[in-house]
């Protein structure tokens, strides 16, 4: 079936939401169809934050254009300058350091727990639990300080670069002795939390079989990281990535594919990221962490894909003279859209942002492309 | 001289319980959720009076309602109900007879609860409109399916509550009613000063828990909020008051909370209120710790929809029902 044919049956009412609403941290809008507040349809529109970065990328100097990924999110800002670099060093054959590999694994591991502590404390905020969401932006606020400590800033640290690390993202004994700390903390911390959260019968009642994605409508969606995973499949990237070989952890599914499944995968893959940090930092190799010895040179498309808090992300490009071009960048989210949608389907109104939700949307990163249909 | 006392009596009840009431929502969100989310909060004066002041001044506009001047004036009619509400309570009103009865109390109440309704039906905000020609931009899924606006799933849901969800409060009411053999305020008092609060009878600390679920619920407080939840219609049927309509809107709120609490300590404590009686106090301290109960309550839950809320308003319902029985017991 044409997906860009409208269906006509004709549904007793739509509510649409956004695109901007107090209930979404982006601008998106959704469009309810529904039948005595059960939702019968939804569609979601996004392109309200596009920014062109793409285009605006096209023939920068590549180190300029890295850094320029890095403002595609406010979230997960590291994956993106990192993804972008290992495009350049995989077409350029860089050689990156092993110990500013450790320190990236570091930096994208942190983000995943700020990531993961954010999805949890907005989910808890769109229960309407306000208290449990301050109390996961209070958790929080010790990755970010870390992160802060690291790159110098909370957010959109800039730490990768081609061939490996910024000096100011160094761990001395000093900065390995707080994240030893701060990895601590943040156990303690979130166990009391997922105790608390897993034991609540009125939590439970809220976020069990709301908003099910199914195995196969997981897969047959394209459905990416954690909201995969969600639905019972064990798939990571971590897993494929070299970079991620010295490290041993384990890939965490749920096999009810409802928000309750989405929010425990999440609240499980902390404890794991912070067993990789601090595997990390007692294996962190000595020696250099940049690599300057390396030429600038005209290159095919080059592609790279790495796993990140929300799932696979994409980014590609070529470089001639320097300078960037034809670089397409693909966020998780842009293939989570179609588990968003059906997730709100046979479910109450009130439900469906719940149900959008729990697969962590982030448009804002999304939204760079725009498709025009001839009608 | 009666007169004079009796007047001064209602109008100073009615003064001190707008300035407590107004001090209420803070206390609530400055002590209770702040403290419990280990924030610093609102100042106290902020939600309940330096809000409506704020906008008490601001610009008015006008609303897209197809009668602009009765949604506006709805808020100020839903003040005006409570405090009717209040003033029959008070000792010296209860000459009026069959209007100082929890009958009349049950009417006062329903009406209020009908304002939601109104207001929901007659507001069509810009929020929840989309374009008036069929939208292709992403291949528009069922094109002629008619629009709707999140106010008139308020006014559903305001239906329902009234329909059903307010049931718990009303139960409530009865309660010290099937002690006490009267429908009469002035027969429940007297007959708490001779017997002792109903509250202290079995009868009467059923009926108690059973008034406060519902307190929460006439209050749209979580985890009951099923009129404004931020999920999906957020403000419900206030989102197009502006100005000095929300501050009306803020202000009733609070007033509401005071009388429902004021209720309580009549039907429950046989403590009616009035300024001139030393025992105001405790009808003071009632209206404080609903209040504060409420915030702990609502800190700690997230909100129901349909799927939790009635069940929990039918074993609320049930507990009621045991209640008025336990009376004739």
């Amino acid at each position: 079936m044409d997906d860009n044919k409208p269906n006509q049956t004709v549904i007793e009412a739509e509510v649409p939401m956004g695109t901007v609403h107090p209930a979404a941290l982006e601008p998106y809008r959704v469009r309810l169809f529904v039948e005595d507040e059960i939702v019968r349809d939804a569609e979601i529109t996004v392109g309200v934050n596009h920014r062109g970065v793409e285009r605006i990328m096209e023939g920068l100097p590549v180190e300029k254009a890295n850094s320029l990924t890095e403002k595609i999110c406010g979230i997960c800002s590291n994956s993106h300058i990192w993804n972008s670099c290992l495009v350049g060093e995989k077409a350029l054959d860089i050689e990156v350091p092993e110990r500013a590999q450790y320190i990236r694994i570091i930096m994208e591991e942190l983000e995943r727990l700020h990531s993961h502590c954010l999805y949890l404390a907005h989910g808890n905020e769109v229960l309407g639990h306000g208290t449990f969401s301050m109390r996961l932006f209070y958790i929080r606020e010790t990755v970010m300080d870390l992160l802060g400590m690291i790159g110098g800033n909370r957010v959109q640290y800039g730490a990768s670069i081609l061939g490996g690390v910024r000096p100011r993202c160094e761990l001395d004994d000093n900065r390995i002795q707080q994240l030893k700390d701060g990895m601590d903390l943040m156990e303690e911390r979130l166990t009391a939390f997922a105790d608390r959260f897993v034991s609540d019968p009125m939590i439970m009642s809220r976020i069990t079989n709301v908003g099910v994605i199914s195995q196969e409508d997981a897969i047959r969606l394209a459905c990416t990281g954690p909201t995969l995973r969600a639905t019972g499949v064990k798939k990571d990237l971590r897993t494929e990535m070299k970079e991620y070989e010295p490290f041993d952890f384990e890939v965490i599914t749920q096999d009810g594919g409802d928000v309750k499944s989405q929010l425990l995968v999440r609240v499980f893959e902390i404890p794991e990221s912070i067993k990789i940090i601090r595997q990390a930092i007692r294996d962190l190799p000595e020696g250099p962490i940049t690599n300057r010895s390396w030429e600038m040179k005209d290159t095919p498309l080059t592609k790279s894909y790495i796993e990140v808090p929300r799932g696979t992300l994409y980014h590609s490009y070529a470089l001639e003279d320097g300078r960037v071009r034809h670089c397409v960048i693909r966020t998780p989210s842009m293939a989570n859209i179609g588990a968003m949608q059906h997730a709100c389907i046979g479910h109450h109104i009130t439900d469906a942002q719940l149900s959008i939700v729990q697969c962590d949307p982030c448009f804002t990163c999304t939204d760079r492309a725009i498709q025009i249909i001839k009608i | 001289m009666n007169i004079t006392y009796s007047l001064i009596g209602v109008i100073g009840t009615l003064v001190v319980a707008f300035i407590v009431s107004l001090l209420l929502p803070g206390i609530e969100r400055k002590f209770i959720h702040a403290r419990i989310q280990q924030r610093v909060g609102p100042p106290i004066t902020s939600p309940g009076i330096m809000a409506p002041i704020k906008f008490f001044f601001k610009q008015t506009i006008s609303p897209n309602s197809p009668m602009p001047g009765l949604y506006n004036s709805l808020p100020l009619i839903s003040l005006i109900v409570i405090m009717v509400l209040l003033v029959i309570l008070i000792p010296e009103m209860y000459f009026l007879g069959a209007f100082a009865s929890v009958i009349a109390i049950v009417g006062l109440l329903k009406v209020e609860e009908i304002m939601y309704m109104f207001m929901g039906s007659l507001s069509k905000s810009i929020l929840s409109v989309r374009m008036p020609f069929p939208d292709m931009a992403k291949g528009a899924k069922h094109p002629e399916t008619p629009r709707t606006f999140l106010e008139e799933l308020s006014t559903l849901r305001a239906f329902r509550l009234i329909a059903f969800g307010s049931f718990p409060v009303y139960i409530a009411l009865f309660v010290s009613v099937a002690v006490t053999g009267s429908i009469y305020l002035a027969d429940i008092v007297a007959y708490q000063q001779q017997n002792g609060p109903i509250l202290f009878t079995v009868a009467g600390a059923l009926g108690a828990v059973v008034f406060f679920i519902g307190y929460m619920i006439l209050l749209n407080e979580y985890p009951f909020a099923i009129l404004k939840t931020k999920a999906d219609v957020i403000e419900g049927p206030y989102l197009e008051y502006a100005a000095k309509y929300r501050s009306y809107v803020y202000l009733t709120r609070g007033f509401l909370m005071f009388v429902l609490a004021t209720l309580f300590a009549t039907l429950f404590l046989g403590i009616a209120p009035n300024i001139l009686n030393p025992s105001f106090i405790i009808t003071l301290v009632v209206a404080l710790l609903f209040p504060m109960i409420m915030g702990v309550m609502s800190a700690f839950s997230p909100i129901f929809t349909y799927k939790q809320f009635y069940p929990t308003v039918a074993a609320v319902s049930i507990l009621g029902v045991l209640a008025i029985v336990a009376a004739f017991l």
